[in-house]
């Protein structure tokens, strides 16, 4: 009887509280994903290249586990809280009829630990399943192509999932069934009255109204004018400015729903009673709702972020070179590094091996005057201000003594690039600027003044400025970047550096398929066989590792917590409303019996749940443009902060993107309702 | 005159074959417009679940309700919606005000329900309230407000739409016997004053004693029905005689004079 009463009661849980068992749910899968971070193919890839960061991300795991753990304990407590609390007439009534209370802890327990098992037995091999997904996908999406695909399940990581969300499970359920055991029979029984609590004067819900909205503008106003990151105490001032703002505002907020009852469309369908079941939930729940804004706020701030940072670190440029080889690392000639490529068979393995020559303006004696472009800047200075030209005229103005690039090594790579080549007579040249030190508006702005082939003074020798400007890199290496450089004719090239400059041979792979995947096995293999061959190279597969570190840490980390922070946030206003909705089923039983149809009764309450959800969003929708703002502005080097307003964009349409996404759990919680107020339709027998 | 509700040979049957249990066995009888009927019989008698039946929150297994000559087991949609707001007005045991609402948003409740302008009730609201005394706790909540206010609000409800008839489940079931008295000559009122049609479901004999007409039921079926004669009988004489069927009730039918 006792196994048979825990199997039924454990799956009328679940059926009634679908929402809390799908919280459930994701927890063993976050815990599961966060510890098998090191086993995804991203993660195997990057510790081959980036070893120290991917180390030190690795570190920051067990922080991350406890975290999740901390913050999931928090929504299994509230979630179970809620779920006891609808039982305790149940529980009143097994004492009453003489269970000792040791086994109404043991049948509790069993119960709790039945739906514990099942939510691992589901989560886990759904967890295994997403993990290996998204190992995939991410491979796929950052180009890593198939470095060798390895499973991604993690014995370890399955046990400290099961480990740690048991733990919590227990200690949640330790406390609560502590609080319920001390209640007498009595105190259990009596069902607790609906909708009392102390109310105050009206006008101390205005003060905190206005308060909130007051406080919560101050931090705006700090975030947009970049006091938030001043020093630590305004810092401190905005953060406690927020918090607090939103958390007076939620308690104020009873006034101005108040204020929605008296005014509005009073010949609404049940509009007085919707809008006071929102006042009620609003009243006994703001810190709560409060709590869950401020979660959403983390979670749209660290997704609307985090990926905009990925996204700008993830903008690659097009993949032209594979590799390239710098003789002065060791004191060989591009002859001599070809050499030893021959000697064991690697030359072949190329499809192109060219020159790329970058050097000086050796003719130069006045390296504050060897160049010269004072046409081009005065058409600059003429054109409509505007920020790209501001950035533009800093910029050049240092262009003063510039490197110099050879025609005939740029032209091949151009034509590597499978770009057009470029034709540049006596006495022209063309400008060269690495895309890091440009963008497309500012490309856009000199390529449209370089049309006018504007004059250039070149070791006091005068030139024209042709073509557009170019931003196919030299070399493989990221790191190295050219803010303004010339490209000449090699024989003016030759002049100018009066034959003392640095060249760097440049390959691009026959066979960048490899037989164990895609390009980077490719490359890693050739990588092998090079350091085998003892010639120092520089690959695309660093600097990919490079970029690709960036990326995964920041949009890893950051949706991470987004996912956490959001699954919290919804699963407790989901779970407070569908079960203060059971709490109040008596007023829905008495509008059945004036008359009110499923359809009308539905209506009623899709509207209060578009309120109860819609109050926190748009207060964290608010917040959160400040807030990406400010996480941008604050974590963002300087160089990348002129990419800010395209990086906000990003991160408003990632908002959005959360926004379809509370959406969808806010239709869940809708068929959920509308599936509970059915029950309600049929009458119960009072006979 | 034609009668406002017609109920002729209703049955419902809970359960079935061993657990079958009759609530309503085949029961037919009138109820004339401006009629003050009553019905009464022990606990589990079928009383609730007549009452239900003609407020269509469950459907009979067979026979007929028909509501100025409309069979209501026809409705549907909207038309079931208007009836159950606009023909019937349910006064319950336990008054069921929405806790959360005050009493002037109790009681405008079912015009918001069925999207009748807030403007057309206004008027109906203040007699209503003016007649059943209930001004100062309209901006009330329920929690404070007395077992009699409270009913007197939710009488004021089931009346804001003049319905046809008012179905009402043993009113005065959750109060005291002078909040009880106070109700029932409001009810009585309004059945004279207004010729609002009631029908009122209880065990109370005191309560019935203001009725016109009384049925009892017994086992799902109308056991005995007793008239007042107006004006020669006084209330105290009609709650004798009513006293003296419940006091046989228990007997059958044998024992009824």
């Amino acid at each position: 009887m006792f196994f048979k009463l825990v199997f039924r009661n454990s799956k009328r849980n679940r059926k009634e509280n679908g929402l809390f068992f799908g919280a459930l749910l994701v927890s063993v899968i976050a815990f599961y994903i966060v510890l098998s971070l090191s086993r995804q193919d991203v993660m195997i890839f990057l510790a081959r290249m980036e070893s120290d960061a991917v180390d030190r991300l690795m570190d920051i795991i067990p922080v991350f586990y406890g975290l999740t753990l901390f913050l999931l304990f928090f929504l299994i407590y509230y979630a179970s809280r809620f779920q006891l609390e609808r039982r305790r007439h149940e529980f009143g009534v097994y004492l009453m009829f003489g269970m000792r209370r040791v086994k109404l802890f043991a049948m509790l327990l069993a119960e709790d630990f039945r739906n514990s098992m099942i939510s691992l037995a589901i989560g886990l091999p759904a967890a295994v399943l997403l993990s290996e997904l998204i190992s995939l996908i991410t491979a796929r999406l950052v180009g890593i192509g198939i470095v060798g695909h390895q499973v991604s399940f993690s014995p370890q990581a399955a046990i400290w999932t099961a480990a740690g969300f048991l733990l919590i499970k227990f200690v949640a359920f330790l406390i609560l069934s502590g609080r319920i055991s001390r209640q007498t029979i009595g105190a259990l029984m009596a069902w607790p009255p609906a909708g009392v609590k102390r109310q105050m004067p009206p006008f101390v819900y205005a003060v905190a109204a206005v308060a909130g909205i007051l406080s919560l503008a101050a931090a705006y106003v700090m975030i947009v004018f970049g006091d938030a990151w001043y020093d630590i105490m305004r810092m401190g001032i905005t953060l406690l400015l927020g918090t607090a703002g939103t958390w007076t505002l939620f308690f104020g907020m009873r006034f101005l729903i108040g204020l929605a009852v008296r005014s509005g469309k009073h010949d609404r369908r049940l509009h007085v009673f919707h809008f006071r079941q929102i006042q009620e939930t609003v009243i006994q729940r703001s810190g709560t709702l409060a709590v869950c804004s401020l979660l959403m706020l983390s979670a749209l701030t660290c997704f609307g972020a985090g990926v905009a940072i990925s996204r700008f670190y993830g903008e690659s440029e097009p993949h032209v070179l594979d590799y390239t080889f710098d003789g002065s690392l060791n004191g060989d000639t591009p002859a001599q590094i070809r050499q030893k490529l021959a000697a064991h068979q690697l030359e072949t393995e190329f499809l192109e091996l060219f020159e790329m020559r970058v050097g000086y303006i050796r003719t130069a004696k006045d390296f504050d005057h060897a160049f010269a472009m004072e046409p081009l800047m005065t058409a600059l200075r003429q054109r409509k201000p505007s920020r790209e030209r501001d950035v533009l005229l800093n910029n050049l103005s240092y262009a003063m003594y510039p490197h110099i690039i050879s025609l005939s090594g740029y032209n091949r790579l151009l034509a590597a690039a499978e770009l057009p080549a470029l034709a540049l007579g006596e006495e022209e040249a063309a400008i060269y600027m690495d895309r890091e030190f440009t963008d497309a508006k500012r490309l856009e702005l000199l390529n449209d003044i370089l049309k006018t082939s504007p004059k250039a003074s070149l070791d006091g020798a005068e030139i024209t400025l042709t073509g557009s400007v170019q931003t196919t890199k030299l070399v493989t290496d990221r790191s190295i970047t050219l803010s303004f450089a010339l490209i000449l004719a090699d024989e003016m090239f030759e002049y100018y550096t009066q034959g003392d400059y640095d060249v760097y041979l440049d390959g691009i792979l026959a066979e960048r398929e490899s037989e164990n995947g895609g390009l980077m096995a490719a490359i890693s293999e050739m990588n092998q066989k090079l350091n085998e061959a003892g010639v120092p190279y520089e690959s695309y597969l660093q600097n990919m590792g490079r970029q690709l570190f960036y990326m995964v840490a920041s949009s890893y980390i950051t949706m991470y917590l987004a996912i956490i922070f959001l699954m919290i946030a919804n699963t407790v206003i989901g779970v407070q409303f569908l079960m203060n909705q059971q709490q109040t089923s008596r007023r829905y039983r008495t509008l059945i019996r004036l008359g009110a149809s499923h359809d009308v009764l539905c209506g009623s309450s899709r509207r209060q749940i578009n309120w109860y959800f819609g109050l926190p969003i748009v207060v964290a929708v608010c917040s959160s443009i400040f807030g990406v703002h400010a996480l941008l502005t604050g974590i963002l080097s300087s160089r990348s902060r002129g990419s800010l307003p395209e990086m906000m964009i990003v991160s408003f349409a990632m908002i959005l993107a959360m926004c379809v996404v509370e959406y969808f759990y806010i239709a869940a919680v809708k068929r959920a309702s509308d599936r509970y107020l059915l029950t309600l339709m049929v009458p119960e027998r009072e006979e | 005159m034609e009668p406002i509700l017609e109920i002729e040979s209703l049955k419902k049957y809970y359960g079935k074959s061993k657990n079958l249990t009759k609530a309503l066995d085949g029961i037919t009888f009138q109820v004339m417009p401006g009629e003050f009927l009553g019905i009464m019989g022990s606990s589990g008698s079928g009383k609730t679940t007549l009452l239900n039946c003609i407020a269509t929150v469950v459907w009979p297994d067979a026979g007929s309700i028909a509501m100025n000559g409309k069979q209501i087991q026809k409705l549907a949609g909207a038309a079931l919606a208007d009836y159950r707001g606009k023909e019937i007005g349910y006064l319950f045991q336990n008054f069921e005000l929405l806790d959360n609402l005050t009493g002037y948003e109790n009681i405008m409740l079912p015009l918001s329900l069925h999207g009748v302008p807030e403007q057309e009730g206004r008027q109906r609201l203040e007699q209503l309230a003016a007649y059943l005394e209930i001004i100062d706790v309209l901006h009330k909540f329920p929690a404070q407000m007395s077992g009699g206010q409270k009913q007197r609000i939710a009488a004021a409800r089931s009346l804001i739409l003049r319905p046809g008839v008012i179905l009402a489940d043993e009113p005065t079931g959750a109060l005291d016997s002078k909040n009880a008295k106070t109700l029932m000559e409001k009810l009585l009122g309004l059945n004279q004053e207004e010729q609002a049609t009631i029908l009122m479901v209880t065990h109370d004999c005191n309560a019935a004693s203001y009725c016109r007409r009384i049925l009892f039921i017994q086992d799902g079926v109308i056991f005995h029905e007793l008239r007042r004669n107006i004006p020669d009988e006084s209330g105290q004489e009609f709650y004798a005689r009513i006293l003296q069927v419940m006091a046989q009730l228990g007997g059958g039918s044998a024992n009824v004079l």
